[in-house]
């Protein structure tokens, strides 16, 4: 399998349109659609955990063609905090409930949008990897704190 | 002061530099594939809280991927 590619975020962000599924792109992968400079191995969504989602979001994958059993449909469908799939034409991370992060709903308010595709805010990406405190995290948080306030000037001029 | 008179200057010119780049491009140059022992050897995880999957990665997997905790 190769690198993730920008048509297969193109793939997400077009299918789960059509089904509706509520989601947004976070950490490492969200920074760097903001416009973050920076290397990462896989894409994580944040999708929103209703049931009504979970449906929506177990159909755009199979559609993006993920192979599922019925098990591991239901616990996407039921939101289990964290879910790590290989099993499709690109590796993705459904982190349901993020370190940091209280409520979906705060978050798709702050929310930005790239080229149609729903992102977390800076500020948000970062409250997650502070909360999760791995040390992969710790030498870039100092440079995505800059990059914040790059983006944060930027969006005021 | 400006934020951006705050920031390194060798990141102000890498930030600058990514933002006069079409993110498709941006994606080429982010998103890198290599092989992380135990972490892609299972083709689905699933965990109830983020506590157990932090547990699982600190008990699993190898210190050098950094997926331990600080």
């Amino acid at each position: 399998m190769g690198a993730f590619e920008y048509r297969q975020a193109e793939e997400i962000r077009d299918t789960f349109a059509r089904h509706g599924v509520r989601y947004l792109f976070i950490g490492m992968s969200g920074a760097i659609i903001l416009g973050f400079p920076d290397t990462t191995q896989d894409a994580d969504l944040f999708p929103e955990r209703t049931p009504a989602n979970g449906r929506a979001l177990v159909a755009g994958l199979r559609e993006l063609g993920f192979s599922l059993t019925d098990t591991e449909a239901a616990e996407i469908e039921r939101g289990k905090d964290f879910v790590q799939l290989k099993n499709g034409p690109f590796d993705l991370d459904l982190v349901f409930a993020p370190d940091g992060i209280e409520r979906f709903e705060d978050a798709w308010q702050r929310r930005v949008i790239v080229e149609g595709f729903p992102v977390c805010h800076p500020d948000d990406i970062i409250a997650s990897k502070v909360a999760a405190n791995r040390i992969k995290d710790r030498e870039s948080l100092g440079r995505l704190r800059s990059f914040r306030d790059y983006w944060v000037g930027k969006r005021k001029a | 002061m400006s934020a951006e008179s705050e920031i390194q200057p060798d990141w102000l010119a890498e930030f600058e530099a990514a933002a006069r780049r079409p993110l498709a491009q941006r994606f080429r140059y982010a998103f890198v594939r290599t092989y992380k022992p135990v972490l892609d050897d299972a083709r689905f995880r699933s965990f109830e809280s983020m506590e157990e999957y932090r547990r699982w990665c600190q008990d699993n997997l190898p210190d050098w991927l950094g997926y331990g905790r600080v």
